[in-house]
């Protein structure tokens, strides 16, 4: 099952890109315009030989990496404190509506304007892109705690940080999961977007380069590189942990 | 020590939004030891009263006493047993059971030993790490039993614990239930709808009234233990049960 599955797979990439060779090879667009797998392909060899691709994935995964964290941590906290205090959640909890709203690269020109053109500038504009996702669905997962569990908790001596770490991060997890991964993919969008703008290292810069010189296949083979790295976190690190978690909490 | 005083415990629900007096002034008083079985008509209360008892609900009026000293916060010393459980799906059988002993930071090895000796009581030993969601609801309720007597407390309260159950595995609790109480000497508060488990489990039958509920009656169930639902004999005890709560003024 599983190796046909992946035979499948497999057959549909191979497909797209003896359809890519051959509309390219049928000359319709000039290459500047439409470039050929091959040219694609050696754009990425020419990338890894000189180094400066892995060199731009690091820098991302980077600013990737940092961003969510700032974006999972204050978004559990803040989404904790909705959840539990009414006044927080009458306040705070319709500002981080609106938060939501605004796409991560937005916030480009403010983060430009308070860092300069600066790591700390990305990593906002990546954790503040992920930080409501995380908030509001911790705050429905913690909403959604049977209160049984809270009551008894408490009734064998649980109170405070006690309850919070023990109980409603635990009891919330299966919500919070499903906001990290959509945090993930806002974070992934806004560092990407917000290297475009800042053109300050990184995938996104090295996609922009690839415009500036009017380098089709290096455009598009960073967007390759910038897929193939979503798929791999989605599948490797986000559906590994959802499927750990579901299995352990009894949810499928 | 396990002596329980309810004095003229008052409380208000919120139907419609209007305030609708749900308990009328329970006094009951459990004393240290006692096994109490508290039955009433559904919606009289029973179960906020034991809510109140176990400080998970504050009454409008009224106190709680715990051999003598008023109670205003939840804690260890009342432990509940809910209807369902609430037994924490992220942790193992083992796990649930530390769970009031970690919180009050008894060292690891020390909780294995506490926990080893009421899985073995409860004979979980063999499930001690699976997760709760790979159980039977019976074997959730031992669990649930087990998780509060670690905790040694004063007084045990229990809702409605075996309402879930099969009437096969209620009945091997009903019996196991009271080798529990006999061999542990707890005060045992236990609330339930079914009259037949009233009378098997009960030192003392509480009959709680209609709402606005008040205790009726009061009724001691003088017979040998380990009893059976099946005995005849506590059929009397019964019948004077079932007789005073159909005795229930015009509702």
């Amino acid at each position: 099952m599983k190796a046909n599955l992946f035979g499948k797979k497999i057959a549909f990439y191979v497909l797209i890109i003896v359809v890519w060779q051959g509309i390219d090879s049928a000359e319709i667009w000039p290459d500047n315009i439409f470039p050929s797998p091959i040219e694609v392909g050696e754009d990425l060899l020419y990338g890894i030989s000189d180094g400066s691709l892995f060199y731009g994935i690091a820098t991302s995964m980077w600013r990737l990496v940092i961003g969510l964290s700032i974006a999972i941590g204050g978004g559990v906290l803040l989404g904790i404190f909705m959840a539990r205090v009414e006044t927080v959640n009458q306040t705070i909890g319709s500002l981080v509506l609106g938060l939501q709203s605004i796409p991560s690269v937005a916030w480009v020109p403010l983060a430009i304007l308070w860092f300069g053109l600066s790591d700390s500038g990305i990593i906002f504009v990546t954790a503040i892109g992920a930080i409501f996702a995380v908030t509001i669905n911790t705050y429905t997962g913690v909403k959604n705690i049977d209160p049984s569990f809270i009551e008894a908790a408490r009734n064998m001596g649980a109170k405070g940080s006690q309850l919070v770490t023990t109980i409603l991060i635990p009891a919330a997890f299966p919500y919070m999961i499903s906001g990290f991964k959509q945090g993930w993919a806002f974070a992934w969008r806004g560092v990407i977007g917000a290297e475009l703008l800042f053109s300050f290292l990184g995938l996104g810069f090295l996609l922009n380069v690839g415009r500036q010189l009017n380098d089709v296949s290096q455009v598009i083979a960073m967007m390759l590189v910038i897929m193939g790295i979503g798929i791999l976190i989605d599948g490797f690190v986000f559906k590994k942990l959802e499927d750990k978690v579901m299995t352990k909490w009894g949810l499928r | 020590m396990g002596k329980i005083e309810a004095k003229n415990i008052i409380k208000y629900f919120q139907h419609d939004g209007k305030p609708l007096k749900a308990i009328g002034g329970v006094n009951l008083t459990v004393n240290d030891g006692e096994f109490v079985c508290i039955v009433g008509p559904s919606g009289c209360g029973k179960s906020t009263f034991l809510r109140i008892l176990a400080g998970l609900e504050k009454p409008d009026d009224g106190e709680v006493l715990l051999d003598g000293k008023k109670l205003v916060n939840t804690g260890p010393d009342r432990i509940m047993v809910f209807q369902e459980g609430a037994l924490f799906p992220w942790l193992t059988v083992q796990d649930n059971v530390e769970y009031g002993l970690k919180v009050a930071g008894i060292p690891e090895n020390e909780r294995h030993d506490i926990s080893k000796r009421y899985l073995d009581m409860m004979q979980l030993s063999q499930f001690a790490n699976s997760y709760t969601y790979q159980l039977s609801t019976g074997m959730k309720q031992r669990v649930a039993i087990a998780r509060a007597l670690v905790m040694d407390p004063d007084v045990l309260l229990m809702d409605e614990p075996f309402a879930a159950l099969d009437s096969q595995t209620r009945d091997l609790l009903l019996v196991e239930m009271q080798m529990i109480w006999q061999k542990t000497k707890k005060t045992i508060i236990f609330v339930t709808h079914n009259v037949p488990e009233a009378a098997v489990l009960g030192s003392r039958v509480a009959i709680f009234s209609h709402r606005p509920s008040v205790v009726k009656k009061s009724l001691d169930i003088d017979y040998k233990r380990p009893r059976v639902t099946e005995d005849e004999n506590l059929g009397k005890f019964e019948k004077e049960i079932l007789a005073a709560l159909r005795h229930q003024g015009p509702k």
